[in-house]
């Protein structure tokens, strides 16, 4: 019993285990999976962002090769001239972020003087060098159109006094190619919040002497007239890229391969990132996924950051795990649940079988029984009597011995039976049956065979006379007053017809039929009385 | 008398004609269709192409091309990522040093003209010997130029440590060797004309080259199917042949490299 409900139990563990762990594995599986996904997603976004980008410094440069361009016609272009070039151009949002087209000249420290007094003399009466200290050449701008309003400020700046955009001049001049400088901020704007909100870069390209080839670094080093160029604000451009926009995501640019706080250019979502520090920015962090990539344009490097905002995953919506786990586990509980019917189902069926084939074999006992018993008294019935008398003279014959068969009828039972009711006549018959039983040997049969007949066998006798003396004592025995239930006394007296094997018949119906007979004849001669048969 | 001898000299001049003629219908299919300018698309690097210098081998290969051709070729300097997506659209005619495989096949023709073998660079301090142990650690990241494609082992590396999200992709070389020194990617793969850049900096001091037991893989001058028809291609490819054959691409190498590595590249 204990090995078996361990076997149940241990059946219903270990399916509860198994699909606990399968679910797990899908869950597990999905999740991963949901990860990769992210990170595929993410990584096609930065792959977007980043070739939007170079498309459009392709786009920009392609204008400034125009300008440059005009200065390959002609060396000498008059400021009107380049005016009315860059008006033409009508640069519209595609161009958003690049704030003109401007140009700046070598002008070699000997020719430094000369070349304010001109400028003084072309109506630009405060002009001057803007450049801290001597140096041996300047890079005045002359020029930037449209000439209006911050760009005013900017003419006669020294832009290769400063060494971010020497450097990138000196790119562009030896390549002959575009060449972006790093990031800048404007001193006017340096105080407002946030540098990334103003950063600027600019882009350059040379001027080389109108007529020379210019084709190796030497001969270009040489021919460097100057360079024509254009400011560029980061935020302006990253707004008027054209393409969708990945929801929940922030797109950060930073200039170099640095990704500090100095080197930010652009920030699409500043206000999103919690700030360092705080319990927020640790548990956000741990979600966040961040993908990277370098992109080299004019010679320079930036590297785009995007990183998911809280949500992104919901964009992306792939994520099922959470589904799956939920899924798994209702349906490891009821796995769980139908195995254990099943594992007990069975215990209970047999239990159910055992209680059936009890019930059926006391029915089928208790049928036996009535067919071989009389119920109300417990004696055999006519059947069974027919079956032992067979038996008894077929003995009798084979050991030529003698036996006695008597039929007893109640006198008067009917009245009883009439007056008191079916339930006090029954009782009675009981206890006829029971004084009867009393006045017989265990191997002699007292049988009932109709409502108050009865008969008695006596299987093996020696006289007559013992025959006579059994029939005696039980009407003596009958005629003592019978105390039922509900306090009824009945008298009640009996006849009884006596015949033996083999005087009185050689078979059974011959000695029924006589002993019938007799127990008439003692019903005529008066009742309560024994007769033994007389053959006539 | 006189007659007889205009009608020799008409005779000559009609021969002369002809003569010339049937030269110029001969001479014409013999070199590439220089009707429109062409376009071909140089990338940043190494010694392939310096946007520093606006010099390098794939540079001095395309001027010879155009030299040769007589056709006006228009360069620009584009990612390579770029590069290929408009050969496959047709959007340009040609780039140079590239590698074939199955997926380039269906849009691109080459003409073969070096061949070489690639090599994983790998931070010292990472104790990398072989390339399973870069894939083995999962600690370390590999650099690698969007789009580029290398020999079958080198590829092998890159698609795995793909899958586990440890590849930073860059548009040329540059970053990626400044975020090898900042520890930020622990190797890359790089080539013989990408030496000199190792050789001549610091980068030289932390690091050590990987053979990848990859053969040699040959290099070619990219043609765009769409945007050139069969004839055309063949024809570049035969200019390219006598590039090699005449020894002007030996020569454009040794400039480049010891003259042993230069041969050995052209040669294969």
């Amino acid at each position: 019993m204990g090995l078996h409900r361990l076997r149940q139990y241990g059946l219903v563990l270990l399916v509860l285990s198994v699909s606990l762990a399968v679910s797990f594995l899908a869950w597990q599986h999905e999740k991963n999976n949901a990860v990769l996904d992210l990170h595929v997603s993410l990584d096609f976004n930065v792959r977007d962002v980043s070739s939007r980008i170079e498309q459009r410094m392709a786009a920009y440069e392609q204008v400034l090769h125009g300008a440059q361009g005009l200065y390959a016609v002609s060396g000498d272009i008059r400021r009107e001239d380049f005016a009315t070039y860059v008006n033409a151009l009508q640069l519209g949002a595609d161009y958003a972020g690049m704030g003109g087209i401007g140009v700046a000249t070598i002008v070699p420290a000997s020719q430094k003087d000369n070349h304010i007094l001109q400028m003084r003399q072309a109506g630009f009466a405060g002009y001057d060098i803007k450049a801290e200290g001597l140096h041996a050449m300047y890079v005045p701008v002359l020029q930037l159109e449209p000439f209006v309003g911050r760009n005013l400020a900017t003419l006669g700046l020294d832009l290769y006094s400063d060494a971010r955009q020497r450097a990138a001049m000196d790119r562009a001049r030896d390549s002959g190619n575009a060449a972006i400088s790093s990031k800048l901020v404007l001193a006017a704007e340096k105080n407002r919040a946030g540098d990334a909100d103003t950063a600027e870069f600019l882009m350059y390209l040379p001027i080389y002497a109108a007529g020379t080839a210019s084709d190796t670094p030497a001969a270009r080093l040489t021919n460097i007239r100057g360079w024509v160029f254009a400011p560029f604000r980061v935020k302006d451009m990253m707004a008027s890229l054209y393409g969708e926009s990945q929801a929940a995501t922030d797109v950060r640019i930073y200039d170099g391969v640095d990704t500090g706080a100095d080197s930010l250019m652009y920030d699409s979502a500043p206000h999103s990132r919690a700030k360092p520090g705080s319990k927020d920015a640790s548990s956000r962090d741990t979600q966040r996924i961040v993908a990277t990539e370098y992109i080299t344009n004019g010679g320079h490097t930036w590297t785009i950051v995007i990183g998911t905002l809280p949500g992104y995953d919901e964009q992306v919506g792939k994520d099922k795990s959470r589904l799956i786990a939920a899924t798994g586990v209702v349906l490891s509980l009821l796995l769980t649940m139908l195995t254990w019917q099943l594992a007990t189902g069975r215990e209970r069926a047999l239990a159910l079988a055992r209680d059936m084939t009890r019930e059926l074999r006391a029915s089928e006992a208790r049928f036996r029984y009535l067919a071989q018993y009389d119920e109300l008294t417990g004696l055999p019935n006519r059947a069974m009597f027919k079956d032992r008398l067979h038996h008894a003279i077929l003995q009798a014959k084979r050991d030529k011995t003698r036996l006695a068969l008597m039929y007893l009828d109640l006198d008067n039972f009917k009245p009883v039976n009439d007056s008191l009711g079916h339930h006090v006549g029954d009782m009675l018959l009981s206890a006829v049956a029971e004084r009867m039983l009393a006045c017989v040997r265990e191997s002699d049969t007292v049988a009932r065979i109709g409502g108050d007949e009865f008969v008695v066998l006596l299987p093996v006798i020696e006289h007559e006379q013992d025959a006579l003396l059994v029939a005696e004592k039980i009407r003596h025995a009958l005629n003592q007053p019978f105390e039922v239930a509900g306090g009824h006394v009945l008298e009640v007296s009996s006849s009884t017809g006596v015949v033996l094997y083999p005087e009185h018949g050689m078979d059974e119906v011959a000695l029924s039929r006589n002993a019938d007979n007799a127990m008439y004849k003692a019903k005529e001669l008066g009742r309560n009385m024994v007769r033994l048969y007389q053959p006539p | 008398m006189l007659k007889t001898r205009f009608i020799f000299m008409l005779t000559m001049f009609v021969m002369m004609q002809a003569a010339l003629f049937s030269a110029a219908a001969t001479a014409a299919p013999s070199g590439p269709d220089c009707s429109r300018a062409l376009t071909l698309g140089l990338h940043d690097h190494g010694l392939l192409y310096s946007a520093r210098t606006g010099t390098g081998i794939d540079k001095e290969v395309a001027d010879e091309l155009a030299r040769r051709s007589g056709c006006k070729i228009n360069m620009s300097l584009m990612p390579r990522a770029r590069i290929w997506q408009l050969i496959e659209s047709g959007a340009l005619d040609f780039s140079l040093s590239g590698i074939a495989n199955e997926e380039r096949d269906k849009f691109a023709s080459f003409a073969w003209y070096f061949s070489n073998k690639y090599y994983l660079l790998v931070r010292k301090d990472c104790k990398v010997r072989q390339l399973s142990d870069f894939e083995g650690d999962g600690k370390l990241r590999l650099g690698v130029i969007r789009a580029f494609r290398y020999s079958r082992n080198a590829n092998r590396l890159v698609d795995a440590l793909n899958v586990e999200q440890r590849v930073t992709y860059a548009s040329s070389l540059d970053p990626l060797y400044k975020v090898l020194s900042s520890n930020r990617i622990q190797g890359m793969i790089i080539e013989p004309f990408d030496y000199s850049q190792v050789s001549n900096t610091s980068i030289r001091d932390f690091t050590t080259i990987i053979e990848t037991r990859d053969p040699a893989i040959p290099h070619g001058l990219i043609m765009s199917n769409k945007a050139l028809p069969l004839k055309e291609r063949e024809k570049w490819r035969n200019l390219v042949a006598e590039m090699r054959a005449d020894g002007t691409m030996l020569r454009i190498f040794q400039k480049y490299f010891d003259p042993e590595l230069a041969r050995s590249m052209v040669n294969f």
